[in-house]
């Protein structure tokens, strides 16, 4: 099978070119910003922290961290099989992939429903600010990720397919950058405070 | 081992769950955040560099992604 070839050496074209590397960045820059913040504020009220923190359930966490993990694994592979051009093999690895993230959505609804039920909301306490804002930023961008997957599984499924390897690896990189923010949230939230 | 990215994806799973050990050791331990801020370091180095394939980007890529997870590490190990 042919193999499509880019020179990722060049500084001008990151796997999934400068464009969506800059999103990500930014991405990263602001949610750092924001776990910094949090940080700051939880050294007025460490204790106050504390106590919140414990009342998240640290095995959700985890749990979606391993969904986010294997999807991004199941990302990779369909990367890989899509650069030799095996549309199927490529096609079934996105189907597994969006499954990964819409696990995670659904996790996430049920530990969202049991912290409302518990009065656990915005107004609660300093860290559940945080955490509603933190966790639920992640999830608009978790699902804009699955639509973008949607998009994609949609257009490589074509007939005439007009996805490019660059289409592709700018999705690919969009998709892994969920994983790089709850990565950096996981910790924050359910285990350090 | 089939691949790389079946052992990368196996590396993560066991720092994670090292992560989730870690943690209840107590927040008394004084090196409890270096370590789990550490630990996601690491992870997210591993994503970026296997699974995004940075490892074959230009250095300039390798060297921010790297800079930007030490930072976040050092930022709140030296606020908390």
């Amino acid at each position: 099978m042919e193999t499509q070839k880019i020179d990722y050496k060049n500084i001008f074209y990151p796997p999934g070119g400068i464009l969506i590397w800059i999103v990500i960045f930014l991405e990263l820059i602001t949610f750092g910003i924001a776990i910094i913040a949090l940080a700051l504020f939880s050294k007025d009220d460490p204790e106050g922290f504390h106590s919140s923190r414990l009342l998240l359930n640290p095995t959700f966490g985890a749990i979606n961290t391993m969904f986010l993990l294997t999807s991004g694994y199941f990302m990779a592979t369909s990367l890989k099989h899509f650069k030799t051009n095996n549309h199927s093999k490529a096609s079934l690895f996105l189907k597994l992939t969006i499954l990964g993230g819409l696990l995670f959505i659904a996790l996430k609804a049920v530990e969202y429903y049991q912290k409302i039920e518990h009065g656990l909301d915005m107004d609660y306490s300093t860290f559940f600010n945080f955490y509603w804002l933190l966790t639920g930023f992640h999830v608009v961008h978790v699902l804009v990720g699955i639509v973008i997957l949607i998009i994609l599984y949609f257009g490589i499924n074509k007939k005439e397919s007009k996805t490019e390897l660059e289409d592709f690896e700018a999705s690919t990189a969009f998709w892994h950058m969920c994983d790089l923010i709850w990565l950096l949230l996981f910790p924050m939230l359910y285990l350090i405070l | 081992m089939k691949d790389k990215n079946t052992l990368t994806l196996l590396i993560l799973f066991v720092l994670t769950i090292a992560s989730a050990v870690v943690s209840n050791l107590g927040r008394e331990w004084s090196w409890l955040a270096f370590i789990l801020m550490g630990l996601s370091a690491l992870k997210f180095i591993l994503v970026v560099f296997e699974f995004m394939e940075i490892k074959k980007a230009n250095s300039f890529w390798k060297f921010l992604t790297v800079s930007y997870a030490l930072a976040i590490v050092l930022a709140v190990v030296l606020i908390l």
